[in-house]
């Protein structure tokens, strides 16, 4: 796995919280990554659903989401180790789950899975519920990223102390 | 004059979250929030670099856009490259939001990722995230699927 440089949490957390400010003061678009995936299927669905969500092009959802990989990338390019392409997860993650990179490659998948499905339900992940939404003191954003708490909570108390 | 500022904004939207997109994928990785073990111990309570970091985040939002609200209602903002009135309303409430956020959480510890970060995994060289991006793809599809039914349904509902 390729090692990242990291910053302490509360210098990450003002760099992002800038970040969040700076994006949404220079463009009026709010902080959010995960309806840029009914842009997507929007672009290739005849479902009436995305049909209704349509934008022109490309959206700037989607710019956004592709812009997103490059930049780590250039994190782990100015960080001292080398890049290594890697199905680990870390240690403690790597003891949970299966070995098997197929059985390995199908939990993840199926996370992703709930991810996709619930912020749909939700109206929006983690980067526009807990950090546009809570920086705006919006309490159903409050109410969302309480459920995200718990939902993990839950799901990784049962993967190691349970399972 | 308006015309002229939308043809401005189309032609830059591209390039401009592209390189958007590339500084919060940048700093997602140095905040720690690409490293998988970081969500086990934070729902283990073991580490809290990342409740420092969307709390920090947050806080400082919060403070911030209170100012900038306070002004708005007297002098409304634009923003600055785009000159659109800023919208200070968040997202709304809906009867899904509660049940929805728990599921997303399920997926949050199941995958050891959330929809920024497994994007930005895949650029540190983390390939279990394309299997999550493609689990994102598909959870959106079936809400898509449906959602699209219930539209048939009552045409007028979204």
């Amino acid at each position: 796995m390729t090692e990242v440089i990291y910053w302490s949490g509360w210098i990450g957390g003002l760099a992002i919280g800038t970040y969040a400010l700076f994006q949404f003061f220079l463009t009026g678009k709010p902080l959010g990554v995960s309806s840029a995936f009914t842009d997507t299927c929007s672009l290739f669905s005849r479902l009436p659903f995305f049909q209704h969500h349509r934008s022109r092009g490309l959206s700037w959802r989607i710019w956004f989401i592709l812009g997103i990989p490059l930049g780590s990338f250039l994190a782990t390019a100015t960080s001292p180790g080398p890049w290594i392409a890697s199905l680990s997860l870390g240690p403690l993650y790597d003891s949970v789950l299966p070995g098997d990179p197929v059985a390995k490659g199908a939990v993840l998948g199926l996370g992703g899975i709930l991810l996709g499905y619930g912020s749909r339900m939700a109206g929006g992940c983690t980067s526009g519920h807990s950090i546009s939404g809570l920086g705006l003191l919006n309490p159903p954003s409050l109410l969302a990223s309480i459920g995200f708490f718990s939902g993990g909570i839950l799901m990784v108390q049962f993967l190691f102390n349970i399972l | 004059m308006k015309t002229a500022k939308k043809t401005v904004q189309s032609k830059f939207t591209g390039p401009v979250f592209l390189v958007l997109g590339g500084l919060f994928g940048f700093l997602l990785s140095r905040a720690g929030a690409t490293t998988y073990d970081f969500y086990a111990q934070l729902f283990l309570f073991q580490n809290f670099q990342l409740v420092w970091v969307i709390g920090v985040a947050a806080g400082l939002g919060a403070v911030v856009n209170t100012l900038a609200r306070r002004k708005h209602s007297t002098k409304p903002m634009a923003s600055i490259l785009t000159q659109e009135t800023l919208d200070f309303t968040g997202k709304p409430y809906t009867k899904t939001l509660v049940p929805g956020s728990v599921i997303f959480g399920l997926g949050w510890g199941l995958a050891g990722a959330c929809p920024g970060t497994a994007l930005a995994m895949l650029g540190e060289g983390k390939l279990g995230s394309i299997l999550t991006i493609t689990g994102f793809f598909i959870g959106t599809y079936l809400y898509g699927v449906q959602e699209s039914g219930k539209m048939k349904r009552s045409p007028s509902s979204t």
